[in-house]
């Protein structure tokens, strides 16, 4: 069954900050959703409150009808930056780890994209260079069996060759039946990969279209047609 | 593969296969690689290259068997048909251009006829190439 993913009248704030404003978003079939914004546009936050991982946001979040959070957790798969666990863990002790944590964790799903990426599972998380890093994230992520897959900037800082395997591995090994969200703020590259583009700024939604639609309508590329909603706000200022 | 990101993706697919088609690289009859593969082999995403097979099946030159995968049409005139409409189109282009330029008929024939056999030329004399 397609899965979908409905937001609806989201607000939050940091600090007295507005990161978000009257956010609301329904996202659903086997898509795979570009989330574009400046750095700072409130992608990472939206990612996160999607997760369940930030919390005291007004607004709901429901999976097919369901706004129940540890089902939704349930739900999703998210690319956690590994920040918690302690660095001189090898590659090995992290994925026992995870299939230890998650029952939907796929161990030879995983060893397949390992293989692919060629992961080395004897190196520790300290050794590892920012593109290895990012190959075990997807890796880890992509390996559990869930509706949506949330892929927080998976290609910043990491070199062009690094970058075509993960969007490679992204096509094989995305599940047929599940909604995928990327967020990046560099778009050319992942472009073609792209079903729908949703655009955040000035911490509300100001995009949200298929890919193909803003190439036929506009004639722009979608790098193009980004930069360009961001410029207008420069002369307007 | 490289694409215009300035053009649906899904056109774009559509393209390759039908060059491949015309070209003969895909003959009458023979299967096309599941979509997933045909999307990695691509970079692009497993809906667009869905999106493209629905209209080339809509258009006559795929056909989708059941169970058993997408196969080029065996026939012939379906493939003789998209070969005369991609030249058409090829051919109204480059004559648009020529005739906004101003030039006649005559000239262009005259011109295409001498630049085709400018390109056999190097084309036979240039083993490097």
């Amino acid at each position: 069954m397609a899965t979908t993913l409905k937001i609806e009248q989201l607000n939050y704030r940091k600090n007295l900050k507005k990161i978000l404003t009257d956010v609301s978003l329904s996202l659903s079939g086997n898509k795979i959703i570009g989330l574009l914004g400046e750095n700072g546009a409130g992608k990472t936050t939206l990612m996160r409150l999607i997760a369940g991982l930030a919390k005291n946001a007004r607004g709901t979040i429901t999976i097919n009808g369901d706004s129940n959070l540890a089902n939704r957790k349930s739900l999703i798969s998210y690319s956690d930056p590994l920040g918690g666990i302690a660095t001189n863990q090898r590659i090995s002790d992290v994925k026992r780890f995870y299939s230890k944590v998650y029952p939907d964790f796929d161990e030879q799903k995983y060893t397949q994209m390992a293989t692919f990426l060629k992961l080395d599972e004897s190196q520790r998380l300290s050794a590892l260079s920012k593109g290895t890093r990012e190959k075990l994230v997807i890796s880890l992520t992509l390996a559990r069996q869930t509706s949506i897959y949330l892929l927080d900037e998976p290609f910043s800082g990491i070199d062009s060759m690094s970058r075509k395997k993960i969007i490679n591995s992204i096509i094989q090994w995305k599940p047929a039946d599940s909604l995928m969200i990327i967020s990046d703020h560099y778009v050319s590259e992942i472009a073609p990969i792209l079903d729908e583009i949703v655009i955040i700024k000035d911490d509300k939604i100001a995009v949200h279209k298929a890919a193909d639609e803003i190439r036929e309508e506009s004639g722009q590329s979608i790098e193009d047609y980004y930069e360009g909603l961001y410029g207008e706000a420069d002369i307007n200022d | 593969m490289e694409f215009d990101d300035k053009v649906p993706i899904y056109y774009q697919i559509k393209t390759v296969i039908y060059d491949q088609i015309i070209a003969g690289q895909l003959a009458p009859g023979d299967k096309l690689p599941a979509i997933r593969q045909l999307a990695v082999s691509m970079t692009v995403n497993v809906n667009t290259v869905q999106r493209a097979l629905s209209e080339m099946i809509a258009e006559g030159v795929i056909i989708s068997r059941r169970g058993r995968g997408n196969f080029v049409t065996d026939n012939a005139q379906i493939v003789e048909q998209l070969k005369q409409q991609l030249m058409t189109s090829y051919l109204k282009q480059l004559y648009d251009r020529l005739h906004r330029l101003n030039i006649s008929d005559e000239q262009m024939v005259a011109e295409l006829t001498a630049y085709i056999e400018r390109q056999g030329d190097s084309n036979g004399n240039d083993i490097e190439d």
